[in-house]
């Protein structure tokens, strides 16, 4: 019995260690690059209804700001050191100055996570004065981590 | 006319005529200041900073430059100026003693202002409440410091002068150059310089380098990609068709300039872009 749980543990600890460590670069990069695609398909429709050129809707708003809290914190273990020599738009300081580039994924959460909860809050004005931190965060992290395109 | 037999009411009148043309320059002025996107540079980044009241810090490879206080104050700010001093700032690049102001202040563009502009602009700004924060003193490198160098800099590199308008081209793309060239300063940013810090005239709105980033071709070779619509939105929101955000230094200009933009305006703007030449990106 306990030989079974402990070969049992020890092939969860395995695979669970090394799932990222085996994982092809490529494969990193293509897989943060799809969180990202998907920030922008939930954040894209209330950029709009930030500015006031899309009619706000309290329903679409709190469903994509649930999305993106979620997605928020999905793509930072892909950027990891061995991810550093396939090509993308990603930086070379985010392997250099790890603690700034963390600092930047910490306020993207947390700006995302307060939308979450305001957008539950129904407080229209709220939520865009938020939309607008979460933007900035955004716009924060590619000034400083992503090449200009 | 009863009224006006009263000399003491007609005096009255002309008085509140001239409030209410001032009020009316200084709302034009609000549009003005918005279009230069006088904001960014002249208030400190950090929440509830005042507005105007200076502090931002600009790095350029000659030393950092503090955005100062434009409020009416008249110690801290520029409460004390005339109008006149205030036009030859714009115009001419100098301060009330006549000395040389950076061209980190970029009177380059603002010099092709118009004049009507540029008294609705003051006249805003001497409508914005005085602010007694002090403006920051520069941090320069050694040989930059000195005002009178500027003045070289100047002959090589600064006309000074309204925009005339190219009887060539429609009314649409005269309005689009002013608002790019003269008010919106695009290529303070957008067109690469020289050592000496003066724009390369032949790559205009050609993209440059900014100390680590790179600041995108704005001529047709990149535009073309994109349609005057998803153009629009981006200037509009900071965010691309396909939901991506815009790095921080152009969101800001989006929030304070192009997002205040008319919609003629921006299409203007968007016309003229498109007719400049199409300049090949430079290689990295």
């Amino acid at each position: 019995m306990k030989k079974s749980l402990l070969a049992a543990g020890l092939a969860v600890a395995l695979v669970s260690g090394s799932a990222l460590a085996q994982m092809k670069p490529e494969v990193m990069v293509k897989q943060r690059q799809a969180v990202m695609t998907l920030m922008g398909k939930y954040w894209g429709p209330m950029a709009g209804m930030m500015q006031g050129r899309v009619p706000y809707d309290a329903k679409i708003v709190q469903r994509n700001a649930g999305f993106l809290d979620n997605l928020s914190r999905m793509p930072w273990d892909g950027f990891d050191a061995a991810t550093k020599d396939v090509k993308s738009a990603a930086l070379p300081v985010i392997y250099s100055d790890t603690a700034k580039f963390a600092e930047a994924a910490d306020r993207l959460q947390n700006e995302a996570s307060k939308l979450y909860a305001v957008s539950r809050s129904g407080d229209e004005a709220a939520v865009k004065a938020q939309m607008g931190a979460v933007g900035k965060s955004c716009g924060g992290c590619h000034e400083s981590f992503r090449q200009k395109q | 006319m009863a009224l006006l037999r009263s000399p003491a009411a007609a005096g009255l009148f002309i008085l509140l005529l001239a409030f209410g043309a001032a009020a009316q320059d200084a709302k034009r002025g609000e549009y003005v200041s918005k279009a230069a996107g006088c904001l960014g540079c002249h208030t400190e980044e950090k929440k509830d900073a005042t507005p105007y009241a200076g502090g931002r810090a600009l790095k350029t490879p000659f030393g950092t430059f503090f955005g100062p206080n434009i409020t009416p104050h008249r110690e801290a700010g520029i409460g004390a100026w005339s109008e006149a001093d205030f036009l030859r700032a714009m115009r001419e690049g100098r301060r009330p003693d006549g000395a040389n102001l950076f061209p980190a202040f970029p009177y380059p563009s603002f010099t092709r202002m118009n004049d009507a502009d540029l008294k609705d602009l003051w006249a805003y700004l001497r409508s914005l409440p005085a602010n007694a924060t002090p403006s920051k003193p520069h941090e320069l490198g050694f040989f930059y410091r000195w005002r009178f160098l500027v003045s070289i800099w100047k002959w090589f590199f600064f006309t000074p002068g309204p925009m005339v308008a190219d009887a060539a081209k429609s009314a649409v793309l005269n309005r689009g150059a002013y608002l790019v060239q003269a008010m919106g300063h695009c290529g303070e940013c957008h067109t690469p310089r020289n050592f000496l810090g003066g724009p390369k005239e032949s790559r205009f709105l050609g993209g440059a380098k900014l100390g680590e980033t790179a600041v995108p071709n704005i001529t047709p070779t990149r535009l073309k990609k994109v349609s005057d619509a998803e153009l629009k939105e981006l200037l509009r929101t900071a965010t691309t068709s396909d939901g991506d955000v815009l790095a921080e230094s152009m969101s800001e200009v989006v929030r304070n300039t192009t997002s205040q933009l008319t919609e003629q305006d921006l299409d203007a703007m968007l016309a003229y872009l498109r007719s400049l030449p199409a300049l090949p990106d430079e290689g990295k």
